[in-house]
């Protein structure tokens, strides 16, 4: 579904992530792993099209249509879909009106609950949001969205662990379940601690370091690997 | 034998509106007379309708209330000197016969439905001069849905309007104002207001479509212990010249008052000169004045003014003008929503048209005319 060739991007003609090669394929859930300042948010800004980031080279390509030369509305229109690690405050824009302005107002009141986000749908977007709250409404937005390639930046940051677990479950619900036309789905986090690994049943890693992909495997093994080892290559693998 | 009138049916006026006419005004708020505690419509040069179904409220043309009740007389320019400035001159020449509506809520009167009045003019370079008086007695509660239209085919005119607005101790007045002239019409208006001690008024104004100029003054004096908020909205496409002053006086201890202005425009002029006073000890107001350019063209002018005369007197303002954030843009666009989706929703957002101020009636009706007044179509 997702296939990232030779990629490397540039912002203002600095150069932020080199020679990434990445597929993810329908149904499947990939992890990005990687210490701040590796490139992981580069990355999935990168895919949705989102400025300041230009393609240098390599492709981008997304169900066989290369992205990179289409804005983010149009590649949100092929089935791209992101869920914001700092989404900007939308002062007087309601959830409620969001989810009508995207066609989707009986999707939200069917799904806020399950986020614990009932009482949300007359609050303006991300406006004095706790950090757990905003991580649980771009899951939610996402839900009302229904993309194909779901794309998580930091999910879990900030989020106490109790709600650690429902945005978990949440994720790998929506990522699992075939969108509203029947279609598989896949998705891409991105998580620096690595507590949502346990909640979200990945199918891959990846280990980013330098703007560079170092590593991919196993995701409970990366993941152990990284706490014994730090963001390396295991010997093995090496 | 027929019954005796009574005082309410020598003062009611029954014309008749045509659907047109009540298809044009719903689009300003407007409502069937039996879902309303009072309507009042004035078309042109006449109250065509002034009927009541609420005994807290009595409704009827200026000039009838003039013949009928003695203190009528006495509010009139009892809040604004009739010469003050030509226009209200203008205004004031024509009390010979005079035209506008007279609403009066009785003491204590708790009024369930909203009242509405609403001004037309159906005439192509029609002059209008209106003087509407509203008085709340005390104790009185009530709601108030106010519109002008005009149909489609007014283009040019002028409207002149001078309203006194009476609100007497402990009285409660929840109000939307919502303004559909023609494109190539002069509106000046005048407001004035006297809150007395204990009254409370919430109050919506929102001037969103094309309108060559639109001047407006609005005077509001606070008594002890008044709280008043204020909001209104403003949109300027091209072409449109909005400039808007407003004086609010806290003269009572305890007095309190909220003034927010969202501007938004889209090629055409707002100046919004905003001046809060406060003449008495434990007073308290604030002035905000945000506006929102959408293009290179036109301008935003915001001038919040505080003037403290009394120890204890508590003023702050706000004001920013900016354009629309490109990460909010792209975060919606990030959805699958196309620019002009993602900027309208930015917009009206920015409007606070989801403020519980705002009927849901007339939110609708209102991202209708953004959508339109941006698109050209108005």
């Amino acid at each position: 579904m997702l296939e990232i060739r030779n990629l490397s991007v540039e912002i203002a003609q600095t150069r932020i992530l080199n020679d990434i090669d990445l597929t993810v394929r329908a149904g499947e859930l990939h992890v990005l792993l990687g210490p701040n300042g590796s490139g992981k948010s580069s990355l999935l800004a990168a895919v949705m099209g989102m400025p300041p980031y230009e393609v240098a080279d390599g492709d981008i390509i997304f169900d066989g249509v290369t992205l990179n030369d289409l804005d983010i509305q149009a590649r949100a229109e092929l089935g791209l879909g992101m869920a914001f690690q700092r989404p900007p405050s939308l002062s007087g824009v309601t959830i409620s009106s969001f989810a009508n302005a995207l066609g989707a107002s009986a999707v939200l009141e069917r799904e806020a609950a399950a986020l614990d986000l009932a009482d949300f749908v007359t609050r303006d977007m991300n406006v004095g949001f706790s950090g757990g709250e905003i991580k649980r409404w771009e899951v939610l937005k996402l839900i009302l969205q229904d993309p194909r390639l779901l794309l998580f930046d930091e999910p879990e940051s900030g989020v106490d662990l109790e709600h650690v677990i429902a945005i978990g479950e949440a994720i790998r619900r929506i990522v699992r379940a075939p969108d509203s036309k029947g279609r598989q789905r896949a998705g891409l986090v991105i998580t620096h601690t690595g507590l949502i690994l346990n909640h979200v049943d990945a199918d891959m890693a990846h280990v980013m370091k330098d703007g560079r992909i170092i590593h991919s495997g196993d995701p409970i093994e990366i993941f152990n690997h990284i706490q014994a080892n730090g963001y390396t290559v295991p010997q093995k693998a090496a | 034998m027929d019954n005796p009138k009574t005082q309410e049916d020598a003062t009611e006026v029954r014309g008749t509106l045509t659907n047109q006419e009540r298809d044009l005004l719903n689009e300003v708020g407007f409502d069937s007379e039996s879902s309303r505690a009072a309507t009042s419509v004035l078309t042109d040069h006449e109250v065509r309708l002034a009927v009541s179904n609420d005994p807290g409220v009595e409704i009827m043309p200026l000039a009838v209330a003039l013949r009928t009740y003695d203190f009528v007389q006495d509010l009139m320019f009892g809040l604004v000197d009739p010469n003050e400035n030509e226009h209200i001159a203008m205004v004031a020449e024509h009390m010979h016969d005079p035209l506008g509506h007279f609403t009066w809520v009785k003491p204590g009167a708790k009024v369930k439905l909203p009242i509405q009045t609403f001004t037309m003019l159906e005439t192509p370079q029609a002059r209008q001069f209106t003087h509407d008086i509203t008085l709340i007695e005390e104790g009185a509660e009530i709601e108030m849905i106010a519109g002008s239209a005009v149909p489609s085919s007014v283009h040019k005119g002028r409207h002149i309007s001078v309203s006194e607005t009476y609100q007497r101790p402990g009285s409660a007045c929840k109000s939307v104002s919502i303004e559909h002239w023609g494109e190539a019409m002069e509106v000046y208006s005048y407001g004035h207001s006297r809150m007395e001690k204990g009254s409370s008024c919430t109050a919506v104004s929102i001037k969103l479509s094309p309108i060559r100029t639109h001047k407006s003054r609005s005077v509001s004096i606070l008594e002890a212990d008044a709280n008043s908020v204020d909001q209104s909205i403003l949109f300027a496409p091209v072409g449109t010249e909005r400039v808007m002053d407003t004086e609010t006086r806290l003269i009572g201890s305890g007095a309190r008052s909220e003034d927010m202005a969202r501007m938004v425009s889209a090629g055409g002029s707002i100046v919004n000169n905003a001046l809060l006073i406060g003449e008495a000890a434990d007073t308290n107001g604030f002035l905000g004045c945000d506006g929102l350019k959408l293009s290179d063209t036109g301008e935003v002018l915001a001038v919040p003014s505080l003037l403290a005369r009394a120890e204890g007197a508590q003023l702050s303002h706000e004001a920013s003008i900016g354009m629309i954030d490109s990460d909010k843009l792209n975060y919606l666009m990030a959805t699958g929503m196309d620019e002009d989706a993602a900027r309208d929703l930015i917009v009206q957002g920015f409007l606070a048209l989801e403020n519980d101020n705002v009927p849901a009636a007339l939110r609708r009706r209102v991202s209708d005319l953004i959508a339109k007044a941006k698109s050209g179509g108005m």
